[in-house]
């Protein structure tokens, strides 16, 4: 039986085709998400069967997860992207105690229960900080992609503060150190520290382990290191840390 | 004409509405169709849903009609006390006197939601430099100024001290603005010392006799205050007659509480529960008819119980919602995601337990004030949510922050770390503004992996 799970996030739109007989991802695809979620979704399913010689009558069953669930219309189910996660994760690490996730725009923290369901969660509040729109806002002003952006934070000698988690004002703080000279790897390594902060604060300051880190942000070079640093944990990134919502959708869709 | 209980929209309540006066419907006066609400402004009543009882109906339109039983108060020579940040003593007091009225200016914080912003309550706030860093309640600045929704009261009585700092802020502000305060105190509530006496206060808190001591004399004032108002003498009887009034509405409340949030199905959907528990504590401008209001309200939920029917699926996650939400249409929310109502602590429990009657009445209101769960620290008002969630079952929390609120910031944590500590459900903190029509997307992401989580958990 094969199934398909739909993650429509903020900022992109992941897609995976799963194997239920055999347990195993098929393909998975990512595209950015724009105005028209749900003719966006459904190219992205045409591309994929496609891509992969299937006709959409072999597909089983659709779940759909993330921001925009509720605009992919041919999907037979909606499920939050939280319960999602623990599913996707349960498959690649049944072990896993704790989830961060961090996407375009929310970050959340989920403690799992023995059997890897979703045990409680929170997630940031309505405002970007701690998510990856506070990274996209600040590697813009510093004029780099999201990867760059993370090797840049590599080569700082001394994290500089930032001492605003509202995207705006921590703007205005970043053209700030900019102008007095402070060096943009010294930035991005604040900028990174503080989500970190911010994320291990939701959690309550005690993230048990192991702990697995997923969603977008979690492809950012030096994000994963900076959340260990700020936690003293460890924390291991998740094998396609992007796909790992749409794989729980496809998981439940085999259920 | 009985209909299988159901929620609708305002549309269809107005057809309802339209079929129950064919069939005779016999009204108070203060009935009427519901829609006429929005034609003086309350918009957001076109978003809402609604329980389809005629007990909902006149639940509605009682609330909905405070501003024109002020007026007509005012008009008829009947003094005012507007009894700002104390929910459940003053107006006590005041309603022992026949020639007064009492009402809750703080009220006005949910105008900007009802109005959906086209008040201008905010914009005059921000022009005094109230700004959005402020809690909503700061729309009463607004309404003090433009006279609009209420007549200034006759006598303002507020409290300070250990209560909400935002909206001491917004008090000074306006006693600033020329109009004069009653001003009494309520000192944070501690444990005693060890060679403290300690009184046990009702909500099962302890605190000092002294602290006791002093809140009995500050009511002392409040008494002489509004006795000079009323240019009447307020007698030990005339107040133990007052607590039980407010004593009798508080038990209906409470047992339409007992059975709405332990019901198997449940009766009667969250938003007027919440109304409910709100006019009980300052009866929309009519003690009387509050309690004829919550009476109907009870009556229709003890049928809809024992008849084994309700508002929403039998599976519905039980969730404890703390705090009031600043955007009424977020408890609707609250049930499409498939979530019920199962217990709340919307910041005034002091406010719906029973008066003690077996004590000096004056001490028995100061007992009540200092059971408030604000002035007492987090962790106290912590575990006794947590009694509550065990008495009627919860299976999950949402703690709602109101905007700018600033206990709310410091409290939700606490309260949530001790919620998974002791009973080890599920917990999430939301944010709701006046007007969540652009979050929620977010929210409804938050509420439904709750509920999720609550059913997988089962």
């Amino acid at each position: 039986m094969l199934t398909v799970g739909i993650d429509a996030g903020s900022r992109t739109i992941k897609i995976v085709i799963f194997d239920a007989e055999a347990r195993s991802i098929i393909d998975g695809l990512v595209i950015d998400q724009g105005i028209k979620q749900g003719q966006l979704a459904l190219n992205l399913l045409d591309k994929i069967l496609a891509a992969n010689n299937i006709q959409k009558d072999k597909v089983s069953r659709i779940v759909a997860t993330g921001y925009g669930r509720n605009l992919i219309h041919f999907a037979e189910k909606t499920v939050t992207e939280i319960t999602c996660q623990a599913a996707g994760i349960k498959h690649f690490m049944p072990d896993a105690v704790s989830i961060i996730d961090i996407g375009g725009q929310d970050s959340k923290y989920i403690q799992l229960d023995p059997n890897g369901n979703v045990h409680n969660f929170a997630m940031n509040d309505r405002c970007a900080a701690g998510t990856g729109r506070f990274l996209e806002v600040v590697a813009t002003r510093l004029d780099l992609e999201l990867e760059a952006f993370g090797n840049l934070a590599a080569a700082s000698k001394s994290a500089a503060i930032i001492s605003s988690m509202c995207v705006v004002f921590a703007e205005t703080e970043i053209v700030s150190l900019l102008a007095e000279g402070v060096a943009a790897a010294d930035i991005a390594s604040g900028v990174m520290r503080a989500i970190a902060s911010r994320v291990v604060a939701m959690a309550g300051g005690n993230v048990s382990e192991p702990i697995v880190f997923t969603g977008g942000v979690a492809l950012v070079p030096g994000m994963a290191e900076a959340i260990e640093a700020v936690s003293s944990k460890s924390v291991c990134i998740a094998p396609s840390a992007q796909l790992t919502a749409a794989l729980g959708a496809a998981i439940i869709a085999a259920k | 004409m009985k209909q299988q209980p159901e929620k609708i929209n305002l549309e269809q309540w107005d057809h309802r509405y339209r079929s129950l006066q064919q069939a005779g419907l016999i009204e108070p006066d203060f009935g009427g169709i519901l829609s006429r609400h929005v034609i003086d402004g309350d918009l957001r009543l076109l978003r809402l849903e609604y329980d389809n009882s005629v007990a909902a109906l006149n639940l509605w339109n009682f609330l909905l009609t405070e501003e024109d039983r002020l007026f007509d108060s005012r008009k008829n020579g009947r003094k005012i006390v507007g009894a700002m940040k104390d929910l459940g003593t003053v107006p006590v007091i005041a309603y022992c006197f026949d020639e007064l009225i009492s009402f809750y200016p703080d009220g006005a914080w949910w105008i900007p939601c009802v109005m959906e912003l086209n008040d201008g309550m905010f914009g005059i706030a921000d022009s005094l430099g109230i700004d959005e860093s402020f809690c909503p309640v700061r729309a009463m600045l607004g309404a003090f100024l433009s006279e609009a929704h209420f007549p200034i009261p006759d006598l303002l009585i507020c409290s300070t001290g250990a209560v909400c700092d935002d909206f001491s802020a917004i008090a000074q502000r306006l006693n600033g603005l020329g109009f004069p305060i009653f001003w009494w105190e309520i000192p944070h509530r501690r444990l005693p010392e060890k060679d403290e006496h300690a009184i046990n206060l009702p909500g099962g808190f302890t605190a000092p006799i002294d602290q006791l001591q002093f809140v009995r004399t500050e009511l002392e004032r409040i008494v002489e205050a509004i006795e000079q108002l009323a240019g009447q003498s307020l007698n030990k009887d005339m107040l133990r007659s007052g607590i039980q009034r407010a004593n009798n509405i508080r038990d209906v409340l409470n047992r339409l509480r007992y059975l709405t949030f332990t019901a198997d199905i449940c009766p009667m959907p969250a938003l007027e529960m919440l109304i409910a528990e709100m006019i009980a504590i300052h009866y929309c401008s009519d003690q009387n008819l509050a309690m004829v209001v919550l009476t109907d309200l009870l009556e229709e939920v003890r049928h809809r119980v024992s008849a084994g029917v309700g508002v929403l699926q039998p599976d519905a996650a039980r969730i404890f919602w703390i705090n009031p939400v600043a955007d009424l249409q977020v408890m609707n929310v609250l049930e499409d995601c498939g979530g019920r109502i199962c217990g709340t602590e919307y910041l005034f429990t002091h406010a719906l337990d029973p008066v003690p009657v077996d004590i000096d009445p004056l001490d028995a209101l100061a007992q009540m004030a200092l059971a408030d769960p604000m002035v007492g620290p987090a962790w106290q008002r912590a575990e006794r949510i947590c009694n509550d969630i065990k008495l009627f079952g919860s299976e999950a929390v949402i703690i709602s922050r109101i905007p700018g609120a600033s206990h709310c910031a410091v409290e939700g944590r606490v309260i949530a770390t001790i919620i998974r500590e002791k009973i080890d459900i599920p917990v999430i903190e939301i944010e709701v503004p006046p007007v969540s029509q652009s979050i929620q997307p977010a929210l409804r992401t938050r509420i439904e992996a709750l509920v999720e989580t609550v059913k997988n958990r089962r």
